[in-house]
């Protein structure tokens, strides 16, 4: 007992031993250059230079030049491309031998954090201008960023409508209840300007937005969530994207007058640790392109500018 | 989550005789039939959802839902190998070995199992990430583990292992040691001990162990939603799967979910026969 209760002392002692020298280990690379490359905000200047987009573009794009071999594409996404794109990543396929797509939707705000934390996704497709802007800024993704497509807001109500919604006024009358979602997620700050502009106009009723920040019953984590929880009835009503009321079941819209909409512009980055810059210059040709903007307007979606 | 149980190999709990019910008046039978109804209503509500869901079928069949339970076999597999070759040493350690801050050891293994599972998914991100402790290093040698199919793996062996470690920690505990003993006597090696004595008595407990520490893995959520994101066909398990698909196709959800319940119904039945069993066997060892 003795002998074991000893032994187990030297071995506890030389675990400890190993784990201080793991972690003094690290904390030292860490401090050297090698182990700084993905930690943390630098100046723009000192970013790893990439191939130049155009150049890979127009490579991958003309039929002319030489064969770029194709690779699969691990594309992150904003929640409201979720439809268009799985529609492209079929055609894609079948116009793209060896590069299939692989997506994750969520909020743009959500899958800029998850490649801060070293994602491996090639292309960061964002409901926003900012968040690839973000990445670009941190050296995580090389400029320029593609504008591809742009969305005006909307209200969604379930199609029985309970609480009788019929215009944008409507939402601040007490006890409706709104799905919104969380501060950080783009729809919620194009929402809050949507919100400020009904406010500012003459004759919008007092304290507008603030009778509406009341009513908010819910924060979810991206706008899909939004539209799932009104068409399920969870909710009164819901701010979503034109696009995502497009063709969505239980869901009916009540448009928002053009003089106050908000314009959400949508932009797309190459993310640097992409494995395959070829690839993911490719993609965003295609999301550009005839195809690729066609399959968005489908799905309500306004081209860019 | 019913796992907290531990499992005691060799023991069986006794019937009572019916005739001890009479102590409940009817008032204790109404609330307990409403607090079944309220535990049963759900589970419930979902399998009748799935059953009579219109193209259930189609979504069942559908890549997203194929790809998830493909992955999350394949990935709560490897978690349960990594559980198995490092949690049965340890198992063993704890219950068999005292030394100095043993009771540390005991915490840490049981913290997991306390823990929210968005705390242990931060945590391992902080651990394994790119700007984390050992993520640092790792990432300047090549290597990335967050956001892959091994952070799903290692999201799903932290929340699941305290499960296994200790249900082995009770079934070795209760193993009567003059067995052992005996076996010493007769010249066994300390491979032959354990392998031939040791663990062959403690097989309910592994038994037991492995299938609360699956289902555990299985359902692993939160942590795997933060560590290794939520990428098809990679990352995306089975309980992602609900999750995303709650927000674009309800059916598919749902046909998901009907998938882990089943999953989970099945490992509880597993469990109870285990025990069952084991109730046999360890009468006449005992």
């Amino acid at each position: 007992m003795n002998d074991w209760s000893r032994r187990a002392w030297s071995v506890t002692t030389g675990l400890a031993l190993a784990v201080s020298l793991v972690a003094g280990g690290s904390l030292a690379l860490a401090q050297s250059p090698a182990g700084s490359i993905a930690a943390g905000p630098s100046p723009a200047p000192t970013c790893t230079p990439l191939p130049p987009l155009a150049d890979a573009t127009a490579s991958a794009a003309s039929p002319g030049a030489s064969p770029v071999v194709l690779t699969n594409l691990t594309v992150f996404a904003a929640a409201s491309l979720n439809q268009p794109f799985s529609v492209m990543s079929q055609s894609w396929a079948a116009q793209h031998p060896g590069s299939e797509l692989t997506f994750s939707f969520d909020a743009s705000s959500a899958l800029r954090a998850q490649i801060e934390e070293g994602a491996p996704a090639d292309v960061f497709a964002s409901a926003d201008t900012r968040n690839p802007q973000a990445l670009i800024d941190e050296c995580l993704a090389p400029a320029p960023m593609v504008v591809f497509a742009a969305n005006h807001l909307i209200i969604v109500v379930p199609t029985a409508n309970p609480a009788g919604i019929t215009s944008p006024a409507d939402l601040a009358t007490a006890g409706v209840r709104i799905v919104a979602a969380g501060d950080a997620v783009p729809i919620t700050r194009y929402a809050e300007q949507l919100i400020s502009n009904i406010a500012a106009q003459p004759g919008a009723p007092a304290g507008y937005a603030d009778a509406i920040q009341a009513n908010i019953v819910s924060r979810e984590d991206n706008v899909s969530a939004v539209l799932a929880k009104v068409a399920l009835g969870e909710g009164d009503a819901g701010i979503v994207y034109v696009s995502d009321a497009t063709g969505a079941d239980g869901v009916t819209a009540i448009p928002v007058p053009d003089d106050v909409n908000v314009l959400a512009t949508y932009g797309a980055v190459e993310v640097a640790t992409t494995s395959t810059p070829a690839t993911s210059a490719a993609f965003l040709a295609y999301l550009m392109g005839a195809e690729g903007q066609a399959i968005l307007a489908q799905y309500g979606f306004l081209p860019a500018q | 989550m019913t796992a907290s149980v531990p499992v005691v190999a060799g023991t069986r709990r006794r019937r009572r005789s019916s005739h001890h019910s009479v102590d409940l008046g009817p008032v204790g039978i109404v609330l307990s039939v409403v607090g079944l109804l309220f535990l049963g209503l759900p589970v419930a509500a979902l399998l009748v959802r799935a059953v009579l869901g219109e193209q259930l079928l189609a979504t069942a069949s559908s890549k997203a839902v194929v790809d998830a339970l493909i992955l999350s076999l394949f990935t709560t597999l490897c978690s349960l190998v990594l559980i198995v070759v490092f949690g049965t040493p340890l198992a063993l350690l704890l219950a068999r070995r005292s030394f100095r801050g043993k009771w540390l050891a005991d915490v840490l293994v049981d913290l997991p199992m306390i823990l929210p599972p968005t705390v242990a998914g931060l945590a391992l991100l902080l651990a394994f990430g790119v700007r984390g402790t050992l993520g640092t290093p790792l990432d300047a040698l090549g290597f990335r583990i967050p956001f892959t199919t091994l952070a799903v793996v290692l999201a799903q062996t932290f929340v699941a292992a305290p499960l296994y470690i200790r249900s082995l920690r009770a079934g070795f505990a209760s193993i009567d040691r003059t067995v052992e003993e005996a076996a010493q006597v007769d010249g066994a090696s300390r491979l032959q001990l354990l392998t031939r004595v040791t663990l062959p008595l403690a097989t309910p407990a592994v038994g037991a162990g492995l299938a609360l520490a699956w289902a555990r893995a299985l359902g692993e959520f939160g942590a795997t939603i933060m560590f290794a994101g939520n990428i098809e066909g990679r990352t995306q398990t089975l309980p992602l799967v609900v999750y995303s698909k709650f927000q674009t196709s309800l059916d598919a959800s749902v046909a998901a979910a009907a998938v882990l319940v089943m999953a989970a119904f099945g490992v509880l039945v597993a469990v109870r026969l285990t025990r069952w069993r084991a109730g046999v066997d360890g009468r006449g060892m005992v």
